[in-house]
Protein backbone atom coordinates (compact mmCIF):
# COMPACT_ATOMS: atom_id res chain seq x y z
CA UNK A 1 0.00 0.00 0.00
CA UNK A 2 2.68 2.29 0.86
CA UNK A 3 5.25 0.45 -1.42
CA UNK A 4 4.21 2.90 -4.43
CA UNK A 5 5.16 5.77 -1.98
CA UNK A 6 8.72 4.06 -1.30
CA UNK A 7 9.55 3.65 -4.46
CA UNK A 8 8.64 6.94 -5.96
CA UNK A 9 11.84 8.54 -4.90
CA UNK A 10 13.95 6.59 -7.01
CA UNK A 11 12.01 7.95 -10.24
CA UNK A 12 14.92 10.07 -11.52
CA UNK A 13 16.91 6.81 -11.69
CA UNK A 14 14.65 4.31 -12.94
CA UNK A 15 14.57 5.42 -16.68
CA UNK A 16 18.32 5.24 -16.78
CA UNK A 17 19.39 2.79 -19.35
CA UNK A 18 23.40 2.45 -18.66
CA UNK A 19 24.23 2.39 -15.02
CA UNK A 20 28.09 3.30 -15.53
CA UNK A 21 26.52 6.64 -17.55
CA UNK A 22 24.19 7.62 -14.80
CA UNK A 23 27.39 7.27 -12.60
CA UNK A 24 29.73 9.40 -14.71
CA UNK A 25 27.47 12.10 -14.65
CA UNK A 26 25.45 11.48 -12.00
CA UNK A 27 27.61 14.27 -10.19
CA UNK A 28 26.99 17.00 -12.03
CA UNK A 29 23.79 16.84 -12.86
CA UNK A 30 22.77 16.19 -9.15
CA UNK A 31 25.06 19.49 -8.24
CA UNK A 32 23.37 21.79 -11.32
CA UNK A 33 20.13 22.06 -9.83
CA UNK A 34 21.66 23.41 -6.50
CA UNK A 35 23.81 25.76 -8.14
CA UNK A 36 20.69 27.15 -9.92
CA UNK A 37 19.06 27.31 -6.70
CA UNK A 38 22.00 29.08 -4.83
CA UNK A 39 22.62 31.74 -7.61
CA UNK A 40 18.45 32.30 -7.66
CA UNK A 41 19.04 32.82 -3.39
CA UNK A 42 21.98 35.25 -4.66
CA UNK A 43 19.88 37.44 -6.97
CA UNK A 44 17.15 37.35 -4.48
CA UNK A 45 19.15 38.55 -1.51
CA UNK A 46 21.10 41.11 -3.93
CA UNK A 47 17.80 42.57 -5.46
CA UNK A 48 16.57 44.03 -2.59
CA UNK A 49 17.93 45.12 0.94
CA UNK A 50 16.78 42.26 3.29
CA UNK A 51 17.56 42.99 7.15
CA UNK A 52 20.08 39.91 8.09
CA UNK A 53 17.12 39.22 10.86
CA UNK A 54 15.11 37.45 7.40
CA UNK A 55 17.45 36.73 4.70
CA UNK A 56 21.03 36.33 4.67
CA UNK A 57 23.05 35.69 1.89
CA UNK A 58 24.58 31.93 0.85
CA UNK A 59 28.08 33.25 1.55
CA UNK A 60 27.19 34.38 5.01
CA UNK A 61 25.76 30.59 5.66
CA UNK A 62 28.64 28.91 4.43
CA UNK A 63 30.69 31.32 6.76
CA UNK A 64 28.57 30.39 9.32
CA UNK A 65 28.95 26.98 8.72
CA UNK A 66 32.72 26.88 8.43
CA UNK A 67 32.53 28.47 11.89
CA UNK A 68 30.50 25.80 13.41
CA UNK A 69 32.65 22.91 11.96
CA UNK A 70 35.94 24.72 12.95
CA UNK A 71 35.11 25.14 16.38
CA UNK A 72 33.91 21.47 16.39
CA UNK A 73 30.32 22.49 17.57
CA UNK A 74 28.31 20.97 13.97
CA UNK A 75 30.29 17.47 14.88
CA UNK A 76 29.15 17.35 18.72
CA UNK A 77 25.10 18.43 17.70
CA UNK A 78 25.23 16.08 14.59
CA UNK A 79 26.97 13.20 16.18
CA UNK A 80 24.31 14.07 19.16
CA UNK A 81 21.21 13.64 16.55
CA UNK A 82 22.97 10.37 14.65
CA UNK A 83 23.41 8.60 17.63
CA UNK A 84 20.11 9.10 19.05
CA UNK A 85 18.24 7.87 15.32
CA UNK A 86 20.38 5.31 15.62
CA UNK A 87 19.89 3.96 18.63
CA UNK A 88 16.36 4.45 18.24
CA UNK A 89 16.22 2.42 14.58
CA UNK A 90 18.06 -0.54 16.03
CA UNK A 91 16.11 -0.78 19.64
CA UNK A 92 12.72 -0.27 17.38
CA UNK A 93 13.50 -3.20 14.82
CA UNK A 94 14.69 -5.79 17.80
CA UNK A 95 11.61 -4.90 19.90
CA UNK A 96 9.26 -4.01 17.16
CA UNK A 97 9.76 -7.09 14.48
CA UNK A 98 8.94 -10.02 16.92
CA UNK A 99 6.15 -8.41 18.11
CA UNK A 100 4.74 -7.54 14.29
CA UNK A 101 5.63 -11.74 13.94
CA UNK A 102 3.46 -12.41 17.14
CA UNK A 103 1.19 -10.54 16.22
CA UNK A 104 0.65 -11.06 12.22
CA UNK A 105 0.90 -14.51 12.53
CA UNK A 106 -2.76 -14.90 14.63
CA UNK A 107 -5.66 -13.41 12.44
CA UNK A 108 -7.06 -12.98 16.22
CA UNK A 109 -4.51 -10.77 17.09
CA UNK A 110 -3.66 -8.90 14.20
CA UNK A 111 -7.90 -8.19 13.81
CA UNK A 112 -7.54 -6.59 17.55
CA UNK A 113 -4.54 -4.90 17.20
CA UNK A 114 -4.79 -3.14 13.67
CA UNK A 115 -7.18 -0.51 15.04
CA UNK A 116 -5.21 -0.06 17.86
CA UNK A 117 -1.88 0.03 15.91
CA UNK A 118 -3.67 3.12 13.66
CA UNK A 119 -4.90 5.38 16.60
CA UNK A 120 -1.37 5.51 17.81
CA UNK A 121 0.11 6.25 14.37
CA UNK A 122 -2.61 8.55 14.70
CA UNK A 123 -1.30 10.54 17.62
CA UNK A 124 2.21 11.69 16.87
CA UNK A 125 5.25 11.14 18.72
CA UNK A 126 5.63 14.83 19.25
CA UNK A 127 2.31 14.90 20.85
CA UNK A 128 3.40 12.74 23.98
CA UNK A 129 6.34 15.52 24.01
CA UNK A 130 4.88 17.39 26.61
CA UNK A 131 3.91 14.11 28.73
CA UNK A 132 7.12 12.68 28.21
CA UNK A 133 8.61 15.97 29.53
CA UNK A 134 6.92 15.78 32.41
CA UNK A 135 7.40 12.43 33.13
CA UNK A 136 11.64 12.50 31.96
CA UNK A 137 12.07 15.88 32.50
CA UNK A 138 14.31 17.79 29.81
CA UNK A 139 16.78 14.95 29.53
CA UNK A 140 18.18 12.83 26.36
CA UNK A 141 15.50 10.12 27.95
CA UNK A 142 12.61 12.48 26.16
CA UNK A 143 14.01 12.84 23.32
CA UNK A 144 14.46 8.98 22.78
CA UNK A 145 11.26 7.66 24.01
CA UNK A 146 9.71 10.11 21.66
CA UNK A 147 12.05 9.14 18.81
CA UNK A 148 11.47 4.98 19.79
CA UNK A 149 7.67 5.46 19.89
CA UNK A 150 7.41 7.31 16.13
CA UNK A 151 9.74 4.61 15.05
CA UNK A 152 8.12 1.60 16.45
CA UNK A 153 5.05 1.88 15.45
CA UNK A 154 4.86 1.99 11.34
CA UNK A 155 7.28 -1.06 11.88
CA UNK A 156 4.91 -3.35 14.41
CA UNK A 157 2.74 -2.11 12.09
CA UNK A 158 4.35 -2.94 8.43
CA UNK A 159 5.53 -6.07 9.87
CA UNK A 160 1.64 -7.00 11.07
CA UNK A 161 0.67 -6.57 7.20
CA UNK A 162 3.47 -7.79 5.58
CA UNK A 163 3.11 -11.58 7.93
CA UNK A 164 -0.57 -11.25 7.05
CA UNK A 165 -0.11 -10.89 3.30
CA UNK A 166 1.66 -14.24 2.64
CA UNK A 167 -0.20 -16.81 1.59
CA UNK A 168 -0.82 -19.07 4.37
CA UNK A 169 -0.51 -22.34 1.94
CA UNK A 170 3.43 -21.86 1.93
CA UNK A 171 3.27 -21.76 5.79
CA UNK A 172 1.27 -24.80 5.72
CA UNK A 173 3.17 -26.49 3.11
CA UNK A 174 6.51 -26.27 5.30
CA UNK A 175 4.47 -27.37 8.43
CA UNK A 176 3.13 -30.35 6.24
CA UNK A 177 6.42 -31.56 5.12
CA UNK A 178 7.69 -31.25 9.05
CA UNK A 179 9.19 -27.74 9.41
CA UNK A 180 9.96 -26.21 13.12
CA UNK A 181 8.06 -23.17 14.23
CA UNK A 182 11.83 -21.15 13.18
CA UNK A 183 11.93 -22.85 10.37
CA UNK A 184 8.87 -20.94 9.68
CA UNK A 185 9.78 -17.58 10.86
CA UNK A 186 13.01 -17.82 8.70
CA UNK A 187 11.77 -19.38 5.58
CA UNK A 188 8.77 -18.02 5.31
CA UNK A 189 7.59 -15.41 7.28
CA UNK A 190 11.17 -13.37 7.26
CA UNK A 191 11.70 -13.37 3.69
CA UNK A 192 8.04 -13.05 3.13
CA UNK A 193 7.56 -9.90 5.41
CA UNK A 194 11.24 -8.28 4.79
CA UNK A 195 9.79 -5.43 1.91
CA UNK A 196 6.72 -4.94 4.43
CA UNK A 197 9.26 -4.43 7.11
CA UNK A 198 11.75 -2.56 4.75
CA UNK A 199 8.69 0.01 3.81
CA UNK A 200 8.13 0.60 7.41
CA UNK A 201 11.58 1.12 8.68
CA UNK A 202 11.39 3.87 6.06
CA UNK A 203 8.32 5.78 7.39
CA UNK A 204 9.52 5.44 10.70
CA UNK A 205 12.46 7.08 9.64
CA UNK A 206 11.28 9.64 8.34
CA UNK A 207 8.54 10.37 10.86
CA UNK A 208 11.10 9.83 13.68
CA UNK A 209 13.99 12.29 12.08
CA UNK A 210 11.22 14.91 11.87
CA UNK A 211 10.07 13.89 15.67
CA UNK A 212 13.53 13.78 17.34
CA UNK A 213 14.40 17.62 15.34
CA UNK A 214 11.01 19.14 16.85
CA UNK A 215 11.98 16.89 20.55
CA UNK A 216 15.38 18.53 20.10
CA UNK A 217 13.57 22.00 19.68
CA UNK A 218 12.01 21.71 22.69
CA UNK A 219 13.61 19.24 24.80
CA UNK A 220 16.93 21.80 24.10
CA UNK A 221 19.68 18.97 25.22
CA UNK A 222 22.29 19.31 21.76
CA UNK A 223 21.07 18.01 19.11
CA UNK A 224 20.55 19.75 14.91
CA UNK A 225 17.32 20.59 16.51
CA UNK A 226 18.37 22.59 18.94
CA UNK A 227 21.17 24.27 16.77
CA UNK A 228 18.69 25.54 14.60
CA UNK A 229 15.92 26.70 17.26
CA UNK A 230 18.79 28.40 19.43
CA UNK A 231 20.00 30.43 17.28
CA UNK A 232 16.34 31.57 16.11
CA UNK A 233 16.47 33.19 20.05
CA UNK A 234 19.77 35.26 18.77
CA UNK A 235 18.02 35.85 15.58
CA UNK A 236 21.10 33.88 13.38
CA UNK A 237 19.81 33.14 10.03
CA UNK A 238 22.91 32.23 9.25
CA UNK A 239 23.34 29.68 11.38
CA UNK A 240 19.83 28.41 11.04
CA UNK A 241 20.16 27.86 6.95
CA UNK A 242 23.73 26.24 7.69
CA UNK A 243 21.94 23.50 10.16
CA UNK A 244 18.90 23.13 7.97
CA UNK A 245 21.52 22.31 4.99
CA UNK A 246 23.10 19.26 7.34
CA UNK A 247 20.27 18.28 8.39
CA UNK A 248 18.95 17.33 4.78
CA UNK A 249 22.21 16.18 3.78
CA UNK A 250 22.26 14.09 6.77
CA UNK A 251 18.85 12.17 6.06
CA UNK A 252 19.38 12.08 2.38
CA UNK A 253 22.58 9.89 3.40
CA UNK A 254 21.17 8.13 6.07
CA UNK A 255 17.78 7.33 3.34
CA UNK A 256 20.07 6.58 0.20
CA UNK A 257 22.89 5.11 1.83
CA UNK A 258 21.63 2.65 4.21
CA UNK A 259 17.31 2.33 3.79
CA UNK A 260 17.28 2.36 0.59
CA UNK A 261 20.06 -0.35 -0.83
CA UNK A 262 18.43 -2.73 1.76
CA UNK A 263 15.03 -2.00 0.04
CA UNK A 264 17.15 -2.74 -3.16
CA UNK A 265 18.53 -6.04 -1.92
CA UNK A 266 15.12 -7.20 -0.33
CA UNK A 267 13.66 -6.37 -3.84
CA UNK A 268 16.62 -7.79 -5.69
CA UNK A 269 16.08 -11.09 -3.30
CA UNK A 270 12.08 -11.42 -2.94
CA UNK A 271 11.32 -10.11 -6.21
CA UNK A 272 8.36 -7.69 -5.24
CA UNK A 273 6.37 -6.35 -7.96
CA UNK A 274 7.76 -2.71 -8.72
CA UNK A 275 5.35 -0.93 -11.51
CA UNK B 1 -14.88 -13.33 4.84
CA UNK B 2 -16.11 -16.62 4.99
CA UNK B 3 -14.13 -19.50 6.43
CA UNK B 4 -13.73 -23.11 6.31
CA UNK B 5 -15.66 -24.48 9.51
CA UNK B 6 -16.13 -28.70 9.85
CA UNK B 7 -19.16 -28.41 11.45
CA UNK B 8 -22.31 -25.68 10.09
CA UNK B 9 -22.62 -23.25 13.59
CA UNK B 10 -25.97 -22.19 14.43
CA UNK B 11 -27.22 -19.13 12.82
CA UNK B 12 -27.51 -17.64 16.88
CA UNK B 13 -23.68 -18.45 17.51
CA UNK B 14 -22.77 -17.11 14.17
CA UNK B 15 -24.49 -13.85 14.37
CA UNK B 16 -22.17 -13.91 17.95
CA UNK B 17 -19.20 -14.77 16.91
CA UNK B 18 -19.31 -12.06 13.88
CA UNK B 19 -20.49 -9.73 17.04
CA UNK B 20 -17.24 -10.85 18.72
CA UNK B 21 -14.56 -10.15 15.43
CA UNK B 22 -16.40 -6.48 15.13
CA UNK B 23 -15.78 -5.67 19.35
CA UNK B 24 -12.20 -7.56 19.15
CA UNK B 25 -10.11 -4.13 17.90
CA UNK B 26 -11.32 -2.54 20.93
CA UNK B 27 -10.12 -5.23 23.70
CA UNK B 28 -6.79 -3.23 23.17
CA UNK B 29 -8.86 -0.09 24.43
CA UNK B 30 -10.13 -1.68 27.32
CA UNK B 31 -7.07 -3.18 28.40
CA UNK B 32 -4.61 -0.30 28.31
CA UNK B 33 -7.64 1.43 30.21
CA UNK B 34 -8.26 -1.16 32.66
CA UNK B 35 -4.12 -1.48 33.19
CA UNK B 36 -4.04 2.44 33.37
CA UNK B 37 -6.98 2.44 35.74
CA UNK B 38 -5.60 -0.86 38.44
CA UNK B 39 -2.34 1.11 38.50
CA UNK B 40 -3.99 4.67 39.18
CA UNK B 41 -5.71 2.52 42.01
CA UNK B 42 -2.62 1.03 43.49
CA UNK B 43 0.00 3.36 43.43
CA UNK B 44 -1.68 6.71 43.29
CA UNK B 45 0.77 8.64 41.42
CA UNK B 46 0.31 12.37 42.16
CA UNK B 47 -1.89 13.92 39.44
CA UNK B 48 0.36 15.68 37.65
CA UNK B 49 2.18 12.77 37.18
CA UNK B 50 -0.52 10.54 35.92
CA UNK B 51 -4.58 11.29 36.95
CA UNK B 52 -6.84 8.88 37.00
CA UNK B 53 -9.20 8.15 33.22
CA UNK B 54 -11.57 9.82 35.11
CA UNK B 55 -10.01 13.15 35.48
CA UNK B 56 -9.04 12.63 31.85
CA UNK B 57 -12.18 12.43 30.71
CA UNK B 58 -13.47 15.13 33.26
CA UNK B 59 -10.97 17.64 32.02
CA UNK B 60 -12.17 16.86 28.56
CA UNK B 61 -15.71 17.40 29.73
CA UNK B 62 -14.48 20.60 30.97
CA UNK B 63 -12.81 21.99 27.97
CA UNK B 64 -15.66 21.29 25.54
CA UNK B 65 -18.19 22.57 27.81
CA UNK B 66 -16.58 25.70 27.88
CA UNK B 67 -16.13 25.65 24.07
CA UNK B 68 -12.15 25.66 24.26
CA UNK B 69 -12.10 22.06 22.83
CA UNK B 70 -13.91 22.92 19.73
CA UNK B 71 -11.75 26.14 19.25
CA UNK B 72 -8.74 24.37 19.06
CA UNK B 73 -9.94 21.39 17.18
CA UNK B 74 -11.28 23.74 14.79
CA UNK B 75 -7.97 25.98 14.41
CA UNK B 76 -6.20 22.68 13.70
CA UNK B 77 -8.49 21.17 11.41
CA UNK B 78 -8.90 24.15 9.42
CA UNK B 79 -5.23 24.74 8.92
CA UNK B 80 -5.00 21.07 8.24
CA UNK B 81 -7.34 21.56 5.11
CA UNK B 82 -5.70 24.89 3.90
CA UNK B 83 -2.30 23.40 4.17
CA UNK B 84 -3.30 19.90 2.51
CA UNK B 85 -5.28 21.83 -0.20
CA UNK B 86 -2.45 24.18 -1.03
CA UNK B 87 -0.43 20.98 -0.90
CA UNK B 88 -2.46 19.18 -2.85
CA UNK B 89 -3.26 21.16 -5.89
CA UNK B 90 0.56 22.71 -6.42
CA UNK B 91 2.25 19.36 -6.08
CA UNK B 92 -0.42 17.75 -8.85
CA UNK B 93 0.00 21.13 -10.98
CA UNK B 94 4.09 21.10 -10.14
CA UNK B 95 4.26 17.16 -10.90
CA UNK B 96 2.39 17.05 -13.89
CA UNK B 97 4.32 19.70 -15.45
CA UNK B 98 7.84 18.01 -14.48
CA UNK B 99 6.17 14.40 -15.18
CA UNK B 100 5.38 15.31 -18.47
CA UNK B 101 8.49 16.79 -19.15
CA UNK B 102 11.70 14.42 -18.32
CA UNK B 103 14.63 16.69 -19.08
CA UNK B 104 12.45 18.75 -16.11
CA UNK B 105 11.73 16.01 -13.65
CA UNK B 106 15.52 14.90 -14.12
CA UNK B 107 16.87 18.17 -13.38
CA UNK B 108 14.37 19.21 -10.78
CA UNK B 109 14.92 15.43 -8.62
CA UNK B 110 17.80 16.51 -6.55
CA UNK B 111 15.96 19.40 -5.70
CA UNK B 112 12.65 18.07 -4.39
CA UNK B 113 14.88 15.14 -2.97
CA UNK B 114 16.68 17.37 -0.51
CA UNK B 115 13.60 19.65 -0.32
CA UNK B 116 12.16 16.68 0.86
CA UNK B 117 14.37 15.70 3.38
CA UNK B 118 14.24 18.90 5.50
CA UNK B 119 10.22 19.36 4.93
CA UNK B 120 7.63 20.39 8.12
CA UNK B 121 9.03 21.31 11.00
CA UNK B 122 12.41 22.14 10.26
CA UNK B 123 11.24 25.10 8.52
CA UNK B 124 10.07 26.03 11.69
CA UNK B 125 12.96 28.35 13.06
CA UNK B 126 13.19 30.26 10.11
CA UNK B 127 10.05 30.51 8.90
CA UNK B 128 9.46 32.17 12.46
CA UNK B 129 10.97 34.42 11.59
CA UNK B 130 8.88 35.56 8.28
CA UNK B 131 5.35 34.72 9.05
CA UNK B 132 5.55 35.11 12.37
CA UNK B 133 3.28 32.85 14.94
CA UNK B 134 0.39 31.83 14.12
CA UNK B 135 -2.05 30.07 11.04
CA UNK B 136 0.33 31.04 8.33
CA UNK B 137 3.63 29.31 9.75
CA UNK B 138 1.53 26.25 10.39
CA UNK B 139 -0.35 26.44 6.79
CA UNK B 140 3.34 26.81 5.19
CA UNK B 141 4.76 23.69 7.40
CA UNK B 142 1.56 21.44 5.84
CA UNK B 143 2.19 22.91 2.66
CA UNK B 144 5.82 22.40 2.79
CA UNK B 145 5.09 18.49 3.83
CA UNK B 146 2.49 17.60 2.08
CA UNK B 147 3.77 19.38 -1.40
CA UNK B 148 7.23 17.17 -2.09
CA UNK B 149 5.39 14.30 -1.26
CA UNK B 150 2.19 14.65 -3.89
CA UNK B 151 4.94 16.20 -6.19
CA UNK B 152 6.94 13.06 -6.21
CA UNK B 153 4.01 10.29 -6.55
CA UNK B 154 2.67 12.35 -9.08
CA UNK B 155 5.60 12.46 -11.28
CA UNK B 156 6.17 8.79 -10.93
CA UNK B 157 2.61 8.39 -11.74
CA UNK B 158 2.78 10.31 -14.83
CA UNK B 159 5.95 8.90 -16.23
CA UNK B 160 4.52 5.21 -15.60
CA UNK B 161 1.26 5.49 -17.36
CA UNK B 162 2.76 3.31 -20.64
CA UNK B 163 3.16 4.81 -23.79
CA UNK B 164 1.40 2.74 -25.72
CA UNK B 165 -1.52 4.44 -24.35
CA UNK B 166 -0.76 7.65 -25.30
CA UNK B 167 -0.29 7.11 -28.97
CA UNK B 168 -3.82 4.93 -28.76
CA UNK B 169 -5.59 8.21 -28.07
CA UNK B 170 -3.09 10.10 -29.76
CA UNK B 171 -3.61 8.01 -33.40
CA UNK B 172 -7.65 8.31 -33.12
CA UNK B 173 -6.93 12.00 -33.54
CA UNK B 174 -6.81 13.37 -29.79
CA UNK B 175 -4.47 16.54 -29.12
CA UNK B 176 -2.40 17.13 -26.01
CA UNK B 177 -5.08 18.09 -23.93
CA UNK B 178 -7.28 14.99 -24.85
CA UNK B 179 -4.40 12.62 -24.06
CA UNK B 180 -3.78 14.17 -20.35
CA UNK B 181 -7.37 14.20 -19.65
CA UNK B 182 -8.48 10.45 -20.78
CA UNK B 183 -4.72 9.11 -20.57
CA UNK B 184 -2.08 10.28 -18.29
CA UNK B 185 -4.52 11.54 -15.41
CA UNK B 186 -6.24 8.59 -14.41
CA UNK B 187 -3.14 6.42 -15.00
CA UNK B 188 -1.53 8.59 -12.53
CA UNK B 189 -4.50 9.01 -9.92
CA UNK B 190 -3.56 6.05 -7.79
CA UNK B 191 0.19 7.33 -7.14
CA UNK B 192 -1.57 11.08 -6.25
CA UNK B 193 -3.94 9.17 -3.71
CA UNK B 194 -1.34 7.43 -2.51
CA UNK B 195 0.88 10.93 -2.17
CA UNK B 196 -2.20 12.48 -0.62
CA UNK B 197 -2.57 9.85 2.08
CA UNK B 198 1.00 9.45 2.85
CA UNK B 199 1.11 13.43 3.17
CA UNK B 200 -1.79 13.86 5.18
CA UNK B 201 0.45 11.22 7.97
CA UNK B 202 3.08 13.82 7.63
CA UNK B 203 1.33 16.99 7.06
CA UNK B 204 -0.85 16.09 10.21
CA UNK B 205 2.35 15.67 12.44
CA UNK B 206 3.75 18.50 11.30
CA UNK B 207 1.28 20.40 12.34
CA UNK B 208 0.81 19.35 15.75
CA UNK B 209 4.61 19.83 16.22
CA UNK B 210 4.60 23.17 14.78
CA UNK B 211 1.33 24.36 17.22
CA UNK B 212 3.88 23.66 20.14
CA UNK B 213 5.61 26.34 19.75
CA UNK B 214 4.31 28.03 16.74
CA UNK B 215 0.52 29.12 17.55
CA UNK B 216 -1.57 30.82 20.47
CA UNK B 217 -4.64 28.29 19.73
CA UNK B 218 -4.96 24.60 18.02
CA UNK B 219 -4.53 21.07 19.40
CA UNK B 220 -0.45 21.16 19.69
CA UNK B 221 -0.76 24.94 21.80
CA UNK B 222 -3.44 22.67 24.02
CA UNK B 223 -1.34 20.54 25.40
CA UNK B 224 1.65 22.06 25.00
CA UNK B 225 0.16 25.19 27.27
CA UNK B 226 -0.92 22.39 29.83
CA UNK B 227 2.88 21.34 30.86
CA UNK B 228 3.23 24.26 31.75
CA UNK B 229 0.61 23.93 34.66
CA UNK B 230 1.37 20.14 35.46
CA UNK B 231 -2.02 19.65 33.56
CA UNK B 232 -1.34 16.03 32.86
CA UNK B 233 -4.82 15.15 32.54
CA UNK B 234 -5.49 17.52 29.63
CA UNK B 235 -2.32 16.52 27.80
CA UNK B 236 -3.71 12.94 27.78
CA UNK B 237 -7.04 14.04 26.65
CA UNK B 238 -5.30 16.23 24.22
CA UNK B 239 -3.37 13.09 22.74
CA UNK B 240 -6.52 11.20 22.87
CA UNK B 241 -8.53 13.91 20.98
CA UNK B 242 -5.45 14.16 18.41
CA UNK B 243 -5.46 10.36 17.75
CA UNK B 244 -9.19 10.00 17.43
CA UNK B 245 -9.41 12.61 15.11
CA UNK B 246 -6.54 10.73 12.79
CA UNK B 247 -8.30 7.60 12.83
CA UNK B 248 -11.76 8.88 11.87
CA UNK B 249 -9.67 10.78 9.09
CA UNK B 250 -8.05 8.15 7.83
CA UNK B 251 -11.29 6.10 8.40
CA UNK B 252 -13.81 8.11 6.60
CA UNK B 253 -11.59 9.78 3.92
CA UNK B 254 -8.33 7.77 3.18
CA UNK B 255 -9.72 4.30 3.16
CA UNK B 256 -12.78 5.32 1.57
CA UNK B 257 -10.16 6.57 -1.21
CA UNK B 258 -7.79 3.74 -1.02
CA UNK B 259 -10.48 1.39 -1.80
CA UNK B 260 -12.14 3.02 -4.48
CA UNK B 261 -8.26 3.18 -6.01
CA UNK B 262 -7.65 -0.71 -4.98
CA UNK B 263 -11.69 -1.56 -6.33
CA UNK B 264 -10.50 0.16 -9.77
CA UNK B 265 -6.74 -0.72 -10.11
CA UNK B 266 -6.35 -3.98 -8.23
CA UNK B 267 -3.17 -2.81 -5.75
CA UNK B 268 -3.02 -4.64 -2.38
CA UNK B 269 -5.55 -7.34 -3.11
CA UNK B 270 -5.43 -8.97 0.52
CA UNK B 271 -6.36 -5.42 2.33
CA UNK B 272 -9.82 -6.45 1.69
CA UNK B 273 -9.56 -9.96 3.34
CA UNK B 274 -9.09 -7.77 6.76
CA UNK B 275 -12.75 -6.13 6.70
Amino acid sequence: MSAANALSERAGFRHQPALAAVRRLGGLKILLPFAALIAAWWAIHASADFSPQVLVSPLAVWRAFVHLVAYGVMAEYASTSLRMIGVATVLSLMVGVPIGFAVGVNRYAAHALEGFLRFLQGISGIAWLPLAIIWFGFTHATTLVIVIYTLIVPIIFNTMIGVRAIPPTYALALRSLGASPLRLVTDVYLPGALPSIVVGLRLGMGYGWRALIAAEMLVRRGGLGDLIFGARTFGQIDRIIAGMIVIGCLYVVIDRLIVQPIENLTIARWGVLRT
Amino acid sequence: MSDVTIAEPSPARRTLGRLAWQLLPLCPFALVLAAWAIYWTIARPPPATLPAPHDVADAVWELAARGDLATHVAASLWRLLLGTSLGVLTGVIGGFVAGLNRPVAAFLNPLIVFFNAISGIVWLPLVIGWLGIGTALAVFLIWNTVFFIVFQNTVLGVQLVPQVYEQGVQALGGGRWETIRSVILPGALPYILTGLRSGLGFGWRALIAAELVGATTGLGQMIYGATEFHRSDIVIGGCLIIGTIAMAMDRWLLLPIERRTIARWGLVIDARKEQ
